[in-house]
């Protein structure tokens, strides 16, 4: 923790990162948090006095994609930042110590800084057989996230699986996992879903703490507004070519190759939030859509169930056993419908015959008067 | 009530009812607007949603905007099929007796029973159709369930429409929808009632030209003109049976009717 007494600037610089690149970062976040530009020199200024608050990030559930993310996220990557920006105290993927002496450093901050510590999780929570799922340290994670979030100043959940609970809770969701706050009820947690969760927006919200002391606005699930407001569709270069018409019909074909719209290979976008399409990846290299495969809605609530299957446009319909789509019901039941009509005629032919010569029968047996 | 016995003297060109019918203002102007409305729509609705769930029209040259076009028409059509069931809906409650909100669900013993006197004539069962001036019982709950399918496209597409739009006042009005039931549900809803629809419209082609045909009553006509052909017996009874003496035929308010206008 020598680093915390030196200052940003020249902790920035054993990293090599030169005030350019920091205050190339700084604009960078201002304009995902969809901030005028003139706020960059704030941020900078807010930034360099910051006392590094100690950060914790838990990982339970977790495939430890978020913390790749964010720390292969680009040329210098995000995470040498808000790496920097905190004391980065307690992360089980970097963290020198193991074992008992790491358990004893989270003790210690839970103790030492209550109520000052920022947390971070990555993952799912197990509530299935008291949480026996997922145990660190001899504690279950549901244990070990009531103690550690509660006393924190804020919590940040990333990635889809803290969120929701994520594929771990996908159906059939044999560990009753959940997110951290279904988990944890009581909190105040800030939600960035995604999966994996985009290293530039997660230190946005951070920068946005560090700089204004507070969270950013947040939507119904409690996500950042700022990159959970939009539809992915409404802000897709391909957009063009899903307006005028002209898809991709299939993997490969020449449409892909010319890049028309995916919509109908199953693309999500127009059923997904997100600034994944601005922000994009790798230093604004790419992002899905950009490198041809269609958008599966991965920052939606709970998307592997509600927005799969993800290479059609809507889901199976439920009861009618494996793959059966909407339109192959709708199509067979339509054909029955006329089928039956064609039927009723049929029927109605026979009963007018018959019916005459029922009346002629009565007729002829009526005696003559 | 608009009731024509059988007149003689020239100048008449609609169509003169029989000896022994009455010609009768059934269905009033709103009842046949909101259904015109409907048909349009849906037939409009279909074409355009079809196509947003699975594009079948290439698109060609640089202009091309066809998904753009698709998407203009299915929302205004959207819109003016909302407008058909408000319009329709209103006439539920301030309409004349046939169409009124108990014409669709059976509310008596009676029309329970006739409900299923249909049925069995549509099974084969009976040798002849029930008849009936307005809607025969098992039609009206058949509308009744199509009314319930229109309006959950509504609510459903008005969903959907809002996900595009972001609109705060549509938002307000279906915005607790989405968090109850996901947006691809939603969507599978809506495509899959359009089927509905089809084989409704299937179905409802079918019996208006089977009932015009058995009963001779001009039902067929009815849905543009709003009169049908009624025996004068049948339109005694029914007078007797609601108690309305607005109902019996002219000829015949003299014979059942006292002074002061109640019936005998």
């Amino acid at each position: 923790m020598e680093i915390a007494k030196v200052g940003l600037r020249s902790a920035l610089e054993a990293r090599e990162i030169t005030r350019r690149q920091f205050i190339e970062f700084c604009s960078a976040m201002v304009a995902t948090l969809a901030l005028p530009s003139r706020y960059t020199t704030a941020v900078a200024e807010a930034l360099e006095k910051t006392k590094r608050p100690v950060l914790v990030w838990l990982e339970f559930q977790d495939c430890a994609g978020n913390s790749e993310s964010m720390l292969r996220s680009g040329d210098p990557p995000v995470g040498d930042f808000v790496l920097e920006l905190f004391s980065w105290e307690y992360h089980e993927l970097i963290m020198a110590g193991a074992g008992k002496k790491a358990e004893e450093t989270l003790q210690r901050i839970v103790r030492d800084h209550k109520g000052e510590y920022i947390v971070v999780v990555e993952g799912a929570i197990p509530t299935a057989d008291d949480g026996v799922y997922c145990t660190i340290g001899g504690r279950t994670a549901l244990d070990i996230a009531r103690e550690v979030c509660a006393h924190a100043a804020a919590n940040i959940a990333i990635g889809a699986c803290a969120w929701d609970g994520g594929v771990v809770s996908a159906g059939p969701n044999p560990t009753g996992a959940v997110g951290l706050q279904e988990a944890v009820p009581g909190i105040k947690v800030i939600n960035l879903g995604g999966c994996p969760h985009n290293p530039a927006n997660t230190a946005a919200v951070l920068v946005h703490y560090l700089t204004f002391n507070e969270m950013p606005e947040l939507d119904q699930y409690n996500r950042p507004l700022f990159a959970y407001g939009n539809l992915i569709h409404d802000q897709c270069e391909r957009r063009a070519h899903y307006d005028a018409g002209r898809f991709v019909e299939e993997w490969g074909d020449e449409a892909h190759r010319k890049g028309w719209c995916l919509y109908k290979v199953g693309c999500k976008g127009p059923e997904a939030t997100y600034n994944c399409p601005t922000v994009r990846w790798n230093s604004g290299t790419s992002w899905p859509v950009k490198a041809g495969h269609g958008c599966i809605a991965c920052a939606s609530h709970r998307f592997w169930d509600t927005r799969s299957p993800f290479y059609d446009r809507l889901p199976s319909v439920p009861g009618f056993g494996v793959d059966v789509k909407a339109e192959e019901i709708g199509w067979i039941g339509t054909g029955v419908v006329a089928g039956a009509m064609v039927a009723q005629v049929a029927g109605n032919v026979v009963r007018d015959v018959l019916r005459a010569r029922k009346d002629q029968d009565e007729t002829d047996q009526t005696p003559d008067a | 009530m608009k009731k024509t016995k059988r007149e003689t003297g020239a100048g008449h060109t609609w169509k003169q009812p029989e000896p022994g019918h009455v010609r009768l203002y059934v269905w009033e102007w709103p009842v046949r607007f909101s259904h015109w409305l409907l048909v349009f729509t849906i037939i409009s609705l279909s074409i355009t949603g079809y196509y947003m769930h699975a594009p079948y029209v290439v698109a060609r040259g640089r202009e091309a905007y066809v998904m753009g076009t698709m998407r203009f028409v299915h929302v205004v059509s959207g819109f003016v099929f909302f407008a058909a069931l408000i319009i329709r809906g209103v006439w539920f409650f301030i309409g004349n007796r046939w169409s009124r909100w108990d014409q669709f669900v059976p509310t008596t013993k009676k029309r329970l029973e006739q409900l299923i006197a249909v049925g069995k004539y549509y099974g084969f069962m009976a040798w002849s159709p029930v008849r009936f001036i307005g809607h025969n019982p098992m039609a009206g709950a058949a509308y009744a369930v199509v009314y319930g399918m229109v309006f959950v496209e509504i609510v459903t597409g008005l969903v959907l429409f809002s996900e595009t739009v972001h609109n705060s006042t549509l938002t307000f009005f279906v915005g607790w929808i989405p968090p109850l039931i996901d947006v691809q549900w939603l969507r599978e809803i809506h495509f899959l009632f359009m089927f509905g629809f089809w084989m409704f419209f299937i179905h409802h082609i079918y019996t208006a030209i089977l009932v015009s045909v058995e009963e001779q009553n001009g039902l067929m006509d009815s849905i543009f003109s709003g009169y049908k052909f009624i025996p004068e017996a049948e339109l005694l009874e029914e007078a007797e049976a609601s108690h309305d003496p607005e109902l019996l035929p002219d000829s015949m308010v003299v014979d059942v009717m006292d002074e002061k206008g109640a019936l005998r």
